[in-house]
């Protein structure tokens, strides 16, 4: 088991962290450490490394330099050390990657049961009060497919909390929303939030990052380029960074619009 | 004043008729041309396998020859030999109930409630046990009949269902290999499924059968059936293998990283996530391989075995019954298209089932 009484450690360092996709660099020397219960949105442009990032951080993306420690434990090439993190960090995609031919409740219960070894009873309960959580315990018994868009990120969203992890990693998860059902998948998020879960979030929901973020990344290029309370994220650097510089327009745009676009046309700034 | 809502009346079948096939002059000539055609054949069928036919034996083969009709009759003196082959003749309830094991083992494992690892490999552990202990003898009681006397409808059962149960896990293990990420692994077996596509069943069977006993040392050889059965497995799972990676490729590439994000293994992943997304894509071109299995199965006569084909062959081969190999090949095309015909329903009711949770 992963120790939780080790106060001192954080819920995860991340120590100079590179990672190439072939020979592409996309990630520059990460540093990054957050602290138990602590969230973090981590936002920038397109392209930028956010993914990468925090797919490193469960594995589903295996770095090349630096140190990743989740919860004192390292990840390295031991299968011990990843299966023990993957069980302890509940991630969320874009996509919701809910397994179709499952119903909600078989989504909710399959890892519980074949990864912590629950009997099904024990892990069916666990579900439905998750279910209840996320506000559709009634769907439990539909396909993902009978779903919105909204209530699939929903149930995705419970599935990993059903594991009952340590830390969550959202990887934008309303962006590939309908804007009417951002604000039902935000909720919960806040909710979540309120409960003390540790989260580190890829996301451009301005709101959410005010109102829930204990610190807000920019990144581009690869890198993390700014690392900021949010009030401070996005009053005072937005006017004080350089004025042609990514950042800028980046924050300017996010408070016009609250959404990402893409400032392609200013990556060569960074190079 | 109530209102009366009066539907236009529907068109009789008659005017259904009379619109679709008698609208111009030329069209009802067309149709009722066709139409005489059709009764003509059905009438000269009918009357070839029902009217004129001979049915009992009473009469022996002159009888049944001289009638206009259809000699069934060919059928009731020789089934024994299409069922169940060279089969010592005393014994061969032993091979009918044997064919019955077959056939209900492999309904029970078409039916859902029996899909769970236990409860398939049960069925499938007795059904091919009882069928070899009933077909083999040698134990209980039963006298000992070697696999060179066996032969029939149960020989092409039993070579169908082995093949099916051998090369279907090693065909889920190829294009699992195949898509291996170390890169001498996955080429390794791409070669070797390209190479066995590449040759013809025939060839294999053949080398199988008669070329692999030159290169094995006897106690590695087993029956001649057993290495048939080998190639014939390793034939179909060259195919399916490709079949089950087209399935894996439809499934999406999100799929995996949440089963590894939610921390499963990776036979976890594979055996809960994977696959039963990937069998359901691949269900119809599955069914197809299996009812191509079922009908290449009569290529072992050329390795000398008596399969139902062969068997029907010797069946209407000895002198006397000579004229009546129409009924005999009617007869086997009939059990043929039986279990066929099955397989592709079964298969239909497959891929309604699954639709259920889809898209
Ligand atoms: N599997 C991959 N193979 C090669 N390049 C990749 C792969 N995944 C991402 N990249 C590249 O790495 C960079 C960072 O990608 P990503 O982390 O997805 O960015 P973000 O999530 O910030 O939009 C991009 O330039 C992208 O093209
Ligand atoms: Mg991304």
């Amino acid at each position: 088991m992963i120790s939780t009484n080790s106060t001192g450690e954080p819920a995860l360092r991340i120590e100079n962290l590179d990672k190439y996709y072939g020979t592409f660099h996309a990630l520059r020397g990460i540093n990054l450490s957050v602290k138990r219960g602590e969230k973090i949105v981590v936002c920038g442009p397109s392209g930028s490394g956010k993914s990468t990032m925090i797919r490193c951080i469960n594995r589903l993306e295996q770095h090349n330099g630096g140190r990743i420690v989740v919860l004192g434990t390292e990840l390295n090439d031991d299968v011990g050390n990843i299966d023990e993190i993957r069980r302890e960090v509940g991630m969320v995609f874009q996509h919701f990657n809910l397994f179709p031919h499952m119903t909600v409740l078989e989504n909710c219960v399959i890892s519980s049961m074949i990864v912590r070894k629950q009997p099904r009873a024990q892990a069916e309960a666990t579900a439905r009060r998750y279910l209840e959580k996320v506000r559709i315990p009634e769907q439990a018994l539909k396909y993902p497919s009978q779903l919105s868009g909204g209530q699939q990120q929903r149930v995705a969203i419970a599935r990993a909390l059903c594991m009952q992890p340590q830390i969550m990693l959202f990887d934008e998860p309303t962006s590939a929303l309908d804007p009417e059902m951002v604000s039902e998948v935000l909720d919960v998020m806040v909710t979540l939030a309120s409960e003390g879960m540790t989260m580190i979030c890829v996301t451009h929901e301005m709101g959410f990052a005010r109102r829930v973020a204990d610190r807000v990344l920019f990144m581009d290029g690869g890198e993390i380029l700014e690392e900021a309370p949010p009030d401070e994220f996005f009053t005072s650097s937005a006017t004080s960074a350089p004025d042609n510089s990514c950042r800028r327009c980046w924050a300017i745009d996010w408070k016009q619009r609250s959404e990402c676009v893409t400032p392609h046309a200013f990556r060569h700034l960074h190079d | 004043m109530e209102m009366v809502l009066v539907a236009p009346p529907a068109p009789g079948r008659l005017e259904d008729l009379k619109r679709r096939f008698f609208a111009t002059p030329l069209q009802a000539v067309v149709s009722l041309a066709c139409l005489t055609i059709m009764v003509f054949l059905v009438w000269k069928l009918l009357n070839w396998a029902v009217f004129s036919a001979v049915f009992t034996t009473s009469g022996g083969p002159e009888a049944c020859q001289a009638a206009a009709g259809a000699c069934w009759s060919v059928i009731a003196a020789r089934w024994r030999i299409i069922f169940f082959g060279l089969y010592p003749y005393e014994e061969q309830w032993r091979s009918a109930l044997a064919c019955v094991a077959v056939v209900v083992m492999t309904v029970l494992s078409c039916i859902p409630a029996f899909w769970t690892g236990r409860r398939i490999a049960l069925v499938w552990g007795a059904g091919t046990g009882l069928f070899y202990v009933l077909m083999k003898g040698g134990v209980l009681g039963l006298a000992h009949v070697g696999e060179e006397a066996w032969g029939g409808l149960a020989l092409t059962l039993f070579i169908f269902v082995t093949t099916c149960l051998i090369g279907f896990p090693l065909a889920i293990c190829l294009a699992l290999l195949r898509r291996s990420e170390l890169p001498w692994i996955s080429r390794t077996t791409g070669l070797i499924i390209d190479g066995v596509r590449s040759l013809p069943l025939i060839s294999i069977l053949f080398t199988f059968a008669v070329v692999l006993p030159f290169a094995l040392p006897q106690w590695l050889q087993g029956d001649k059936l057993y290495r048939v059965i080998l190639g014939s497995a390793l034939f179909f799972s060259a195919y399916q293998a490709e079949i089950v990676r087209g399935g894996m490729q439809g499934v999406a590439t999100g799929q995996e990283e949440a089963a590894m994000a939610l921390g499963m293994r990776y036979w976890q992943r594979i055996s809960r996530i994977l696959l039963p997304q990937a069998m359901r894509n691949a269900m119809p071109a599955t069914i197809n391989q299996f009812v191509i299995s079922f009908k290449e199965t009569s290529l072992v006569v050329i390795v000398g075995f008596f399969e139902i084909l062969a068997s029907g062959n010797a069946a209407y081969g000895t002198g006397e019954w000579r004229f009546a190999y129409v009924e005999v090949y009617a007869f086997i095309a009939f059990i043929y298209f039986i279990f066929v015909f099955s397989l592709s329903r079964y298969g239909a009711f497959l891929e309604r089932r699954m639709s259920v949770s889809e898209r």
